[in-house]
């Protein structure tokens, strides 16, 4: 699972309330026959099996950096603990296949991503590879309802675990994952029993790579098509179909009866997605870019985009943790490829008009 | 030179009274005359010279103290679970203290049963005699802590100032404590009355603080150069400016080591040079011009006739001046 290109070792976070499986799931990593070497890195010393792997304890020592950057938090005891597994690293021989980071259920997944861009050691030898989030479908609503650090946890991640489905309907689970959706239109859901996803699709996901930021669908942030809650807006696709629907058409579904949950009733924190089909300016944007996560970034968690540059034959890709922004011209578009910028934010209390008409003001 | 070439990475080098020692990523302890010793199940994470001047502690990722010698090594304490992060010998007061998790513990090399442990409110970084040997100084997130090493039951003077402190050095007079700092930067205070010193400006985190020339000057690491802080007078360096010598734009300086009692100061890059240097005169003398990978340790002799150095890789080497 190393990352060979780079060198460096890769680092799941988990994240995820109590009961949602993580152990379950940290039990199956440390005991599966998969050949694999992890070093996981615990709140505490729980019932877990440890074989060929190590298990540290680490003791959620979040604390902000002097460097002027109000949000600038990050977890010291993972700086020790990391720099600490390193030492085992031999020359040219990673001493570990990944690293897993779990976090309580009230952790802050902000601070454990952002230990990886800001500490230059730990940058220099480990590679934030996802946040991945645990729900239990029975109880993710509640947790969701009474729990902003729930909340916050599957807006933040770059995959969501629906863990638990064989406890509630297809119905429910519809409805938990429109929820999810709205929350965090950017992380695939994958449903689990008895957390029994396969490893590698846990771990290896490349949630901060920028070259593998190629996948930003605004329709995401919609439910699915024909799922409660979906609006059909321009970017659904229809007009490539035989039905030949105005967009403003609302559709019958939207007039359901829902219950108290799901979501008519809004989240503080949700995904915003925009997209244009005009060329941008590559200076209005990273201006406009800087500024939005300079005096917002404390409210947006996390945002991936993919943006058409006039004049330039790569795509700009980014990604951003809070006011932590990466950027860099990626792969060409391709000759038959549709040329579009599109770019979603998550975050809380977010101003979506303001948002669309910012973004919208950075075309070329 | 003598070179070595070792499967692990260094994780410390030292000079005890016979000769240069590495500790290991894989847990091992090697002597130069080639003698070792495999007793962590882990990680060296940190090591000092043994009180006796015979040999060196080590602390583990195992949670072990070890003390290794030509020919044996001897279990001295642990630390049930925990890494073992920090670790500081006194030959003066024969004390050993070493960190685990929020734990300073203090144990005596002649006698066994001696042990202390002091909780902090957060976890310990970096700990560090007082040249006496009769108060340890440790730094957390926040702070310095003082700690006089056999009182079993006291409150420790804290030295408060916000942030993140990652290590901790003494002065050689004893009269001021200097923390390395997350954001790259130094912080220090006199003892005597607690005033403030800041010392900042680093392109990069500090690894190594060393003092040299009498304990007149600091030396550290983390710019491109090797910088030099005056300790002079009572003051030290409040209200004086650095020096920097070996400046090279090109790479940064990642270690340093030097003795009190002697002017001379080695400096490892981490573009894989070493360098020797007299402050007060002229030139830098290459002892390692080849580049390689990041030199991680580096120890002087008490003599100062003596560099020991280490890369990232494992390749290693003793320089006789």
């Amino acid at each position: 699972m190393t990352d060979t290109a780079s060198g460096k070792t890769p680092v799941t976070v988990l994240t995820g309330y109590l009961g949602a499986g993580k152990t379950t799931l940290l039990n199956r990593i440390l005991t599966e026959d998969h050949g694999k070497r992890y070093a996981v890195i615990v709140n505490e010393f729980g019932e877990i099996g440890i074989d060929n792997d190590l298990v540290v304890g680490a003791d959620e020592d979040v604390f902000e950096m002097n460097n002027g950057c109000v949000c600038c938090t990050v977890r010291g005891d993972l700086i020790r603990v990391v720099n600490g597994l390193m030492k085992r690293q031999r020359p040219g021989k990673p001493a570990f296949d990944a690293i897993i980071v779990e976090t309580t259920g009230l952790a802050d997944p902000g601070p454990v991503a952002q230990t990886f861009f800001v500490d230059d050691e730990v940058k220099a030898k480990t590679v934030l590879d996802s946040v991945t989030a645990l729900v239990d479908a029975k109880h993710v609503m509640a947790r969701l309802d009474d729990s902003k650090e729930a909340r916050e946890q599957v807006a933040f991640a770059d995959q969501i675990i629906l863990n638990k489905t064989d406890l509630v309907t297809e119905d429910e689970l519809v409805a938990v994952e429109t929820r999810l959706r709205g929350l965090n239109p950017l992380a695939p859901i994958t449903r689990a029993q008895r957390a029994d996803v396969p490893l590698d699709q846990i771990l290896g996901v490349h949630g901060f790579d920028l070259e593998r930021i190629t996948e930003v669908r605004p329709d995401f942030v919609n439910p699915p098509h024909g799922a409660d809650g979906h609006v059909h807006d321009d970017h659904c696709g229809h007009d490539h179909h035989d039905h030949d629907h105005g967009h403003d058409h609302a559709h019958d579904h939207e007039h359901h009866h829902h219950g108290a949950r799901g979501h008519a009733h809004e989240d503080d924190i949700k995904g915003i997605a925009l997209s244009l089909d005009r060329p941008m300016d590559g200076q209005k944007f990273t201006h406009w870019l800087d500024k939005l996560l300079g005096e917002q970034g404390q409210n947006i968690l996390r945002a991936k985009g993919i943006i058409d540059v006039q004049g330039e034959d790569r795509r700009l890709v980014f990604q951003a943790v809070h006011m932590i922004l990466e950027g860099d011209l990626q792969k060409p578009w391709g000759d038959k490829e549709r040329r579009w910028s599109r770019a979603v934010f998550i975050g809380r209390d977010l101003d979506e008009a303001a948002l669309k008409a910012g973004f919208e003001a950075c075309a070329a | 030179m003598i070179r070595f070439d070792f499967d692990a990475q260094p994780t410390a080098a030292l000079f005890d009274k016979t000769g240069a020692v590495f500790a290991l990523g894989d847990g091992a302890v090697r002597f130069e005359g080639g003698e070792f010793s495999i007793a962590h199940d882990g990680a060296v994470l940190c090591a000092a010279v043994h009180p006796s001047g015979d040999g060196v502690v080590t602390g583990g990722d195992d949670g072990r103290v070890i003390w290794h010698r030509r020919g044996e090594a001897g279990l001295l304490a642990t630390a049930k679970g925990a890494w073992i992060d920090a670790i500081d010998a006194s030959a003066d007061s024969g004390l050993i203290a070493f960190s685990a998790g929020k734990t300073l513990s203090v144990i005596d090399a002649k006698d066994a049963a001696f042990r202390r442990d002091f909780q902090h409110e957060r976890t310990v970084s970096g700990v560090a005699f007082e040249p006496k040997g009769r108060r340890i100084a440790t730094s957390t997130y926040g702070g310095a802590a003082l700690w006089f090493a056999r009182i079993a039951e006291q409150k420790p003077t804290l030295l408060k100032w916000a942030g993140s402190h990652t290590g901790v050095a003494f002065s050689p007079d004893g009269a001021f404590v200097v923390t390395s700092m997350q954001d790259n930067q130094l912080h220090g205070w006199r003892i005597k009355d607690q005033k403030n010193l800041r010392m900042g400006g680093y392109p990069s985190k500090v690894k190594a603080i060393s003092f040299l020339s009498g304990g007149q000057l600091m030396a550290t690491s983390g710019a491109q150069g090797a910088v030099l802080w005056p300790f002079v007078g009572s003051n030290g360096p409040m209200g004086r400016e650095a020096t920097e010598i070996g400046f090279d734009e090109g790479s940064l300086v990642s270690v340093v080591a030097s003795r009190p009692k002697h002017g001379l100061l080695a400096a490892g890059l981490n573009d894989g040079r070493v360098w020797l240097a007299d402050p007060a005169g002229q030139g830098l003398n290459f002892l390692k011009a080849e580049k390689g990978a990041a030199i991680t340790v580096l120890a002087m002799s008490e003599d100062a006739k003596r560099v020991a150095w280490a890369d990232e890789d494992g390749h290693a080497g003793v320089f006789d001046l």
